[in-house]
C-alpha cells in the first residue's frame, strides 16, 4: 500500500490502487528523503539529534523566528475557533465545542489547527484539498468556498467546512478554515443523526465545493438552497455567518502576519514548522518496538439488519514511520455507521497521537510518518451512496479501540484499556402542533473511561474521539417539553481489574405534553469493551422505554415515536478492566463498595479475594 | 484617622497605611500559612512600633489566601451534600468532559464531596418554579440520621434557583438535629441556573465555612485586641470588599481575594494617570497573570475553575500562563527554542542568583543583555552573578543553536515575550477587544521588563508602570467599595417580560443589598444600585451583560435591547435585530461607597536628580549606552526619552528606543510607544 517513490509535493495525497489512501502527505514507510522542489528539507532519518540543524541550515530562519511565527500560526487558529464559538447561534458549536479551525499554506497544507475534537484532525485537511482542487485558480479575495461531502473529506453531512483564500498584493499566501457541526441538515429526521437511513441521501442535504461567499458577498442563492433544506433556517443561517466572521478573523490576522515577517520569510517558516512536528513525531515512533500489530474488533450492529460489523487494522512500525492498514474489515452496510477515508484517518492520528508526544504542534507535518490506507467499499472507506453519519460518531470511536489494541499489542507504555466505545447519540424532536415551537434537541452521554496501567478508568466521562459537553439539566428543562429524571454512575459497570474500568451513565428523560421522535444512535450494546494485560471486559449498555406504562428493551440503534408521559432510559456502557482482578487491592474494593461503585455480588463475582474485611 | 490595607501574599503579608494627607508607608512581614493570622498581627505591631497610630484606624481591608489555599491544596473538612434523588453524581460527572484531549492516563480533580457523602432525597422543582413532588417531611427528619460525621453541608437541589422553598426545609431539618454544622443553600451562595455549577459552588462555600469562619473571627478578636475598634472588610474575587460578617457566610467569594486586590490597584493608579481601559499584567517569578479593564470595570467571569472546580460566582477574570523571570529556556526534540513553563523558581532560581542555579532562564538573558544591573538588581540582598548567567545561556542554548551568547539571550526574551503575547490576546481579542484601544499596566518583579517592548509589539500605544508596584494590593484595598452581587435566573423571551415584573425583581434584589450594606455599616447615603440584564438571542448558551439605566420601565427595557444589539454587534461582529432576545439572569450590584484615598509622589526636583548613572544595554543589534533613573526619585511631571532603565527596589523598567516617558503625579511611568 506504500510505494518507494519520492512524494514530489507533500500538498496532495494520494489515492493508491484505487483502494488506498495515504494519510494526505505521508513520507513513506521507509525514511524517504523529501525531494520538494522549493526547499531543501531536513533529513528526516538522520536528525537523531536536530538541535544544531535548525540554526545552520536554511540560512535565514532561525529558531527563535520559527517558535514566534509557529505560535503566531497557532494563535491565528485559536483565535478563529473563539470567534466561532463565541458568536456561534446552536447550543452545539457553543455550548458542545463541535467546531475547529485551522490555518492552511498556499499548497493547501495544514500548519496550524486549533481542534476541540479530535474527529476533525485528518478530515480538515482533506476537505480542504477537496477545495482546492475545485477552485485552483479561481480564488478571489473575499471568497468563501463550503463543503460537507462525506466522499471528499467530508465527515458526515452536519459538518460544514468554510474554506477562505487569503490574498497579500495580489497574491494568494494561504488559507483559512473551519468547521462546525450544524444542528440540523436536512434528512429524514430532525437533528439529521439518523440512526435508521440507509443511504447519504437520507442523511440531508450534500454541498459539493461551492462559494458562499463571492469578493465578500454572500452569494443569496446558495445561502437560500441550503436554508430551504434545513428545520431550523434562522439558527443555520446564524452559524453559517459566525462560520464566515471566523474565517474574516483568520484572514486579517494571517495577512497581518505576511506584512510584518514579510511574504518569504512565512512561507520559509511555513516548511520549517511541518518539518519540526514530522522531526518531533519520528523520534516518537522510533521509540516504539518494529513490528506488525494487529488487532481486530467489532461493531454490535448497523441498525438494518447486519451484526458484528468487524474492523481490523494491521500496524506496522518501521523505524520512524507507522502504516495502518484496515484490510479486512467489513464491506460497507446499509446502516448508518459507514466511515468515510477521512473519519479513519481522522481517528487513526487521534490514537497514534494518544500514544505519542501530544505536545507536538498539530499540523501537517506531525502526521507525515503516518500512513492510512483502507480497501475502497469497506466500512472503513465508504463509498456513496452509504449512509454515515454514525460513522463519525460510533465507527470512529470503534477504530480508536482497534488501533489501540494493535498498539498495546506492540507494547506501547501509555494506554488504555477499552472505553465506552460510543457516543451515545440521543436525539430528541418535535414538529408537534400543540407547542408553540418545534424544537430538535440532540446530545451525546459518556460512559466508563477504560482502565490504565496505573489507574482505574474514569467514571462517567466521554473519550477519544468526543469531548463534547453535556447539556446542564436546568438548561435543557427551561428549554424543552421534556425532564431529566435520573443522571447516574451505573455501579459495577466497569471491567474488573487491578484497575477496574470506569463506569457507565444511565440519563432518564421523560417527554411532556406532546408527542416526540426519538433517536438513539449508540454501541457496545452487545460487544463488550476490551481489558488489557488479564483486566476484564466493562459491561455493556442497555437501553430501555417506558411507553404507556410499560417498559421494553429496545435494540442499540432505534428510532421510535413517543408521546407524552413516555419515558427512555439510556444506559451505558464501562470501560475495560486493566490487570488481573485478583492483584486489586483490598482497599480499592473497600473503597469502592463503601462508595456504591461497586456491589457485594459483583465483588463476591469478580474479586473472590476479597473477603469482606 | 489611618486607613490600612492587609495583603496576605504566598511569602510576604503587607500592610500599607495612608493618612489623611495621602502619606503611605508599607511594612513587610513574613506570611505563616499555619497561622494566617499572626503575619497580620506582626505587620500592625510592626507599623505601631514603626510610630503609626493603629488605634486611630478608621478603615481596615483585608486580602487574603486562605480560602484559596485551601482549596488548591485540597485542604478542606469532610463535607457532605444534599440534592435530588436521582443526581448524586452529578458533582462527579461535571461536563463529562475530560481535561486534555490526548492523554490517555488522565485523572480528574477528586469530587469535593466523595460519593457515599452524597445524600438524596426525594422531591422535585419544575423549571417555572413550580413544586413537581413534595419533599416530604419523614424524608426531612430521616435525612440527619443518615448524614455521616462532617463539618459542612452543601444543599443543592434542582431548580432551588426557582424555588427554594425543599432547600430551606432541609436547612431546618438539619438545624432541628442540633449540630454545629455549617450548612449552605445553592440558592442563596449562587441562584443560578446550570446545576453543575451551581452545585460545585455551593458545596465549595460549605467546605471552606468552618475555616474562614474560625481564622476571620480570630482575627477581629486579635485586632481588637491591638486596639483597632474598626470591623475589617475582606476583598472578594470580583474586586469589591464585604464585611467579616459576609464573608463568613460566603467564603467561596474570597478564593480569588489576593489578585483581584492586585487588579485594583493596578486600575486604580492607571485611572489616576488618566486610563480607564487598561491590560494588566504581573509577571512573577514563574508565572504572568493577565487581565482586563474596560471602561473602569475589571472583565468579571462567572465561569471560573479553581482546582478543576468551577466557581460560578463572579470573578475578574484573571488569565494566567506559566512564563515569568524564573522560566527556563530549553531546546526541545525538534530543534526549536522554548521558553517555559518550567521554572527555576526562587531556589534554586535563575543562575545570576548565584545560588547554584545553572539552566537558563529569562531573568538570565536580560542580566547577559545589560538590563538587570548587577550591583542593584532583584530587590532584597540578592547580586547578580553576570558570569553565571552569560554560561548558563551559553551551555543551554548558544552553544547548541551554534549562536552567540548575545544572540541566544534576545531569542530568550523574543520567544517569552510571544508567550506573553499569545496570553495578551486571550484577554483582549478573543473576548472581543482591540488590544489598541487599551493601556499596559505592568507589574510584579518581571513586568516592567517587557512590558514597553510588548506594548509596541501589540500596536499598543502607552504601557504604565506604577511606582508603588511593590503594595499594589494593599493599595487596591483601600482603593475599592463594599459591593455585593446579586442575580434572578429568568430564562425567558424579553418580549413577554414587564416593566413590573422587572420592577420587582430589581426591588427584591436592592431589598437584600440594603439590608446587606446596612449591616456591613453603611449608610443609605453611601449605598448605590447597578442595574443589568445578561441577554442573548434565544438558542445561544452565552450571554451579553447590559447595564439597564435608571428606573426599570418600557423605555429602559427597549433601551437595554438596543444596547444588547450594539453590543453583540461590537463584540461579535453581527447582530439580528429581528432576532427573538431572551433575558438570562438579572443582575444587581449593591455598591457601599469608601471615601477614596489619594496617594500623591511628594518627590520634587528634575530628572536629573533621579539619574543613578549609565550603562550599556543591548537593543537588537545595537549597544546603547542608556540612562539609569531612580524610579522612586523621579518628580511628578518629569520627562525623558528611550533607550533608558528605571530602576525600583523590586523591578527594572526597560524603555526601548523611540519610547518616551513622562512621571505623573503618583509616580506612575506613562511610556508611549510611538504606536498608535
Amino acid at each position: 500500500m506504500t510505494d518507494d517513490s519520492h512524494q514530489e509535493d507533500d500538498s496532495y495525497g494520494r489515492y493508491e490502487r484505487g483502494d488506498a489512501y495515504d494519510g494526505h502527505e505521508t513520507d513513506d514507510a521507509s525514511d524517504s528523503h523529501q525531494t520538494d522542489r522549493d526547499h531543501q528539507s531536513t533529513d528526516p532519518a538522520g536528525d537523531t539529534t536536530t538541535g544544531g540543524n535548525l540554526a545552520t541550515d536554511g540560512g535565514e530562519i532561525d529558531p527563535v523566528t520559527l517558535e514566534v511565527l509557529r505560535n503566531a500560526f497557532a494563535t491565528v487558529a485559536e483565535e478563529m475557533s473563539a470567534n466561532l464559538i463565541r458568536t456561534s447561534y446552536s447550543p452545539n458549536i457553543k455550548e458542545r465545542k463541535d467546531a475547529s479551525s485551522a490555518v492552511f499554506d498556499a499548497r493547501g497544507r495544514m500548519l496550524a489547527q486549533a481542534e476541540n475534537i479530535p474527529v476533525h484532525l485528518g478530515a480538515m485537511p482533506h476537505s480542504v484539498r477537496t477545495v482546492v482542487e475545485a477552485f485552483e485558480g479561481a480564488f478571489e479575495p473575499g471568497d468563501t468556498v463550503i463543503h460537507n461531502s462525506p466522499f471528499s473529506g467530508g465527515a458526515h453531512l452536519p459538518d460544514i467546512t468554510f474554506v477562505s483564500p487569503v490574498f497579500v498584493d495580489g497574491k494568494l499566501v494561504a488559507y483559512v478554515a473551519n468547521r462546525a457541526h450544524h444542528a440540523d441538515v436536512g434528512g429524514s429526521l430532525a437533528g439529521s443523526v439518523s440512526a435508521d437511513a440507509t443511504s447519504v441521501f437520507a442523511e440531508g442535504i450534500q454541498i459539493p465545493p461551492v462559494k458562499l461567499f463571492e469578493r465578500g458577498e454572500i452569494v443569496d442563492g446558495v445561502l437560500d438552497l441550503l436554508t430551504e433544506n434545513v428545520r431550523t433556517p434562522d439558527e443555520r443561517e446564524g452559524d453559517l455567518r459566525a462560520q464566515q466572521a471566523a474565517n474574516e478573523t483568520g484572514r486579517q490576522r494571517f495577512e497581518a502576519l505576511v506584512e510584518k515577517h514579510g511574504r518569504e520569510t512565512v512561507e520559509a517558516v511555513a516548511d520549517r514548522v511541518l518539518d519540526y512536528s514530522e522531526r518531533r513525531m519520528r523520534e516518537e515512533v522510533r521509540d516504539l518496538a518494529d513490528g506488525v500489530y494487529e488487532f481486530a474488533d467489532a461493531l454490535d450492529s448497523d441498525g438494518a439488519g447486519a451484526e458484528d460489523v468487524t474492523i481490523r487494522a494491521t500496524v506496522t512500525i518501521d523505524g520512524s514511520s507507522i502504516a495502518v492498514d484496515f484490510a479486512g474489515s467489513a464491506q460497507q452496510v446499509a446502516g448508518a455507521v459507514n466511515a468515510p477515508i477521512a473519519v479513519t484517518t481522522s481517528a487513526t492520528y487521534y490514537a497514534l497521537r494518544a500514544v505519542t508526544d501530544p505536545d507536538i504542534p498539530p499540523n501537517q507535518g506531525c502526521y507525515r510518518p503516518f500512513s492510512v490506507s483502507a480497501p475502497e467499499g469497506t466500512v472503513v472507506n465508504a463509498c456513496k451512496p452509504a449512509a454515515v453519519v454514525g460513522g463519525n460518531l460510533e465507527t470512529s470511536q470503534r477504530i480508536v479501540d482497534t488501533v489501540l489494541g494493535a498498539m498495546a499489542e506492540a507494547g506501547v507504555r501509555s494506554i488504555a484499556a477499552a472505553a465506552n466505545g460510543s457516543m451515545n447519540n440521543v436525539t430528541f424532536g418535535s414538529a408537534d402542533s400543540t407547542l408553540t415551537d418545534p424544537y430538535t434537541f440532540y446530545e451525546t452521554i459518556g460512559g466508563g473511561y477504560g482502565a490504565r496501567p496505573e489507574r482505574d478508568g474514569v467514571d462517567g466521562v466521554h473519550a477519544h474521539m468526543t469531548n463534547t459537553q453535556n447539556t446542564p439539566i436546568e438548561a435543557l428543562e427551561l428549554a424543552y417539553p421534556l425532564r431529566v429524571e435520573r443522571y447516574e454512575l451505573r455501579p459495577d459497570t466497569g471491567g474488573a481489574g487491578e484497575f477496574r474500568g470506569g463506569l457507565g451513565i444511565r440519563r432518564d428523560i421523560r417527554v411532556l405534553g406532546h408527542d416526540a421522535s426519538f433517536s438513539l444512535l449508540s454501541d457496545r450494546r452487545r460487544n463488550r469493551p476490551y481489558g488489557l494485560d488479564g483486566g476484564q471486559p466493562g459491561a455493556t449498555g442497555e437501553d430501555r422505554v417506558v411507553i404507556d406504562g410499560e417498559e421494553r428493551h429496545i435494540d442499540s440503534k432505534t428510532t421510535l415515536e413517543l408521546s407524552d408521559g413516555d419515558l427512555v432510559s439510556v444506559r451505558t456502557p464501562g470501560g475495560g478492566g486493566f490487570g488481573p482482578p485478583e492483584d486489586r487491592s483490598l482497599a480499592a474494593i473497600t473503597r469502592d463498595l463503601e462508595d456504591g461503585r461497586l456491589t457485594a455480588e459483583h465483588v463476591a463475582e469478580h474479586y473472590p479475594h476479597y473477603d469482606g474485611e | 484617622m489611618t486607613r490600612i490595607g492587609v495583603d496576605i501574599g504566598g511569602t510576604f503579608t503587607d500592610v500599607v497605611i495612608v493618612d489623611d494627607e495621602g502619606r503611605l508607608r508599607g511594612v513587610k512581614t513574613p506570611s505563616t500559612p499555619e497561622q494566617p493570622d499572626d503575619g497580620v498581627v506582626d505587620g500592625l505591631e510592626q507599623a505601631r512600633d514603626d510610630g503609626i497610630d493603629v488605634a486611630d484606624t478608621e478603615f481596615l481591608g483585608h486580602g487574603t489566601t486562605v480560602a484559596t489555599n485551601a482549596v488548591l491544596e485540597d485542604d478542606l473538612p469532610p463535607t457532605a451534600l444534599v440534592t435530588t434523588d436521582g443526581f448524586r453524581d452529578v458533582l462527579e460527572i461535571g461536563r463529562q468532559d475530560r481535561p486534555d484531549l490526548y492523554d490517555l492516563d488522565f485523572e480528574r480533580p477528586p469530587p469535593l464531596v466523595p460519593r457515599d457523602h452524597r445524600l438524596t432525597v426525594s422531591e422535585r422543582i419544575g423549571p417555572d418554579g413550580n413544586v413537581v413532588e413534595p419533599l416530604r417531611e419523614s424524608e426531612v427528619a430521616e435525612l440527619a440520621d443518615r448524614l455521616p460525621d462532617v463539618d459542612a453541608v452543601a444543599v443543592s437541589t434542582l431548580f432551588a434557583f426557582r424555588n427554594p422553598v425543599h432547600e430551606r426545609a432541609i436547612r431546618e431539618g438539619l438545624r432541628e438535629h442540633g449540630d454545629d454544622v455549617a450548612i449552605a443553600l445553592s440558592s442563596a451562595v449562587l441562584p443560578e441556573f446550570r446545576e453543575y455549577e451551581r452545585t460545585s459552588t455551593t458545596a465549595l462555600n460549605a467546605a471552606l465555612k468552618p475555616r474562614l469562619d474560625a481564622y476571620l473571627g480570630r482575627l477581629s478578636d486579635r485586632t481588637r485586641a491591638t486596639g483597632i475598634d474598626e470591623q475589617w472588610a475582606v476583598m472578594q474575587s470580583h474586586g469589591g470588599l464585604m464585611s467579616v460578617r459576609t464573608a463568613r457566610e460566603k467564603p467561596v467569594n474570597t478564593v480569588l481575594s489576593g489578585p483581584a486586590a492586585g487588579v485594583q490597584g493596578a486600575q486604580y493608579l492607571a485611572d489616576e494617570a488618566g486610563y480607564e481601559d487598561i491590560i494588566t499584567m504581573d509577571m512573577g517569578g514563574t508565572s504572568t497573570d493577565v487581565s482586563l479593564v474596560d471602561g473602569g470595570e475589571p472583565s468579571l467571569s462567572t465561569d471560573w475553575e479553581i482546582a478543576g472546580h468551577p466557581l460560578g460566582v463572579p470573578t475578574i477574570d484573571i488569565h494566567t500562563i506559566g512564563a515569568g523571570g524564573g522560566s527556563i529556556a530549553w531546546i526541545d526534540a525538534g530543534g526549536a527554542l522554548r521558553v517555559g513553563p518550567r521554572s527555576a523558581g526562587a531556589d534554586p532560581g535563575p543562575a545570576a542568583y548565584g545560588r547554584g542555579g545553572t539552566q537558563p532562564t529569562v531573568t538570565d538573558a536580560h542580566v547577559v543583555l545589560g538590563r538587570i544591573h548587577p550591583e542593584y538588581p532583584l530587590g532584597g540582598d540578592l547580586s547578580v552573578d553576570v558570569d553565571a548567567a552569560r554560561e548558563a545561556i551559553e551551555r543551554g542554548i548558544a552553544d547548541e543553536l551554534g549562536q552567540s551568547v548575545r544572540d541566544a539571550a534576545q531569542g530568550i526574551l523574543e520567544v517569552a515575550r510571544a508567550n506573553m503575547e499569545r496570553a495578551l490576546r486571550v484577554v483582549s481579542v478573543e473576548q472581543g477587544y482591540d488590544p489598541r484601544s487599551f493601556a499596559l499596566v505592568a507589574f510584579g518583579g518581571a513586568g516592567p521588563l517587557h512590558a514597553p517592548r510588548l506594548g509596541e509589539e501589540l500596536s499598543i500605544p502607552t504601557v504604565l508602570v506604577p511606582r508603588l508596584a511593590g503594595v499594589l494590593s494593599g493599595l487596591g484595598l483601600l482603593a475599592s467599595d463594599l459591593e455585593h452581587a446579586y442575580v434572578t435566573s429568568v430564562v425567558e423571551p424579553l418580549t413577554d417580560v414587564t416593566a413590573d415584573e422587572l420592577r420587582d425583581w430589581f426591588a427584591k434584589l436592592a431589598a437584600e443589598g440594603t439590608e446587606t450594606l446596612a449591616a456591613d455599616g453603611i449608610d443609605e447615603a453611601s449605598m448605590r444600585f447597578e442595574r443589568s440584564l445578561d441577554l442573548r438571542y434565544a438558542g445561544q448558551s452565552y450571554s451579553l451583560n447590559v447595564p439597564i439605566e435608571g428606573d426599570p420601565s418600557e423605555e429602559t427595557l427597549a433601551a437595554a435591547t438596543d444596547r444588547f444589539h450594539a453590543e453583540h454587534e461590537a463584540h461579535y461582529g453581527h447582530a439580528n435585530p429581528d432576532e427573538r432576545v431572551e433575558l438570562v439572569n438579572v443582575r444587581l450590584r449593591a455598591i457601599g461607597e469608601i471615601p477614596s484615598i489619594d496617594v500623591r509622589t511628594s518627590v520634587e526636583g528634575t530628572v536629573r536628580d533621579a539619574v543613578l548613572g549609565e550603562r550599556p544595554v543591548q537593543f537588537g543589534d545595537e549597544k546603547r549606552e542608556v540612562t539609569v533613573y531612580e524610579h522612586g526619585h523621579l518628580p511628578s511631571g518629569g520627562e525623558f526619552d528611550g533607550p533608558a532603565v528605571v530602576q525600583a527596589a523590586e523591578s527594572t523598567t526597560v524603555v526601548h528606543p523611540g519610547q518616551s516617558v513622562s512621571v505623573d503625579d503618583r509616580g506612575t511611568l506613562v511610556i508611549t510607544t510611538g504606536k498608535t
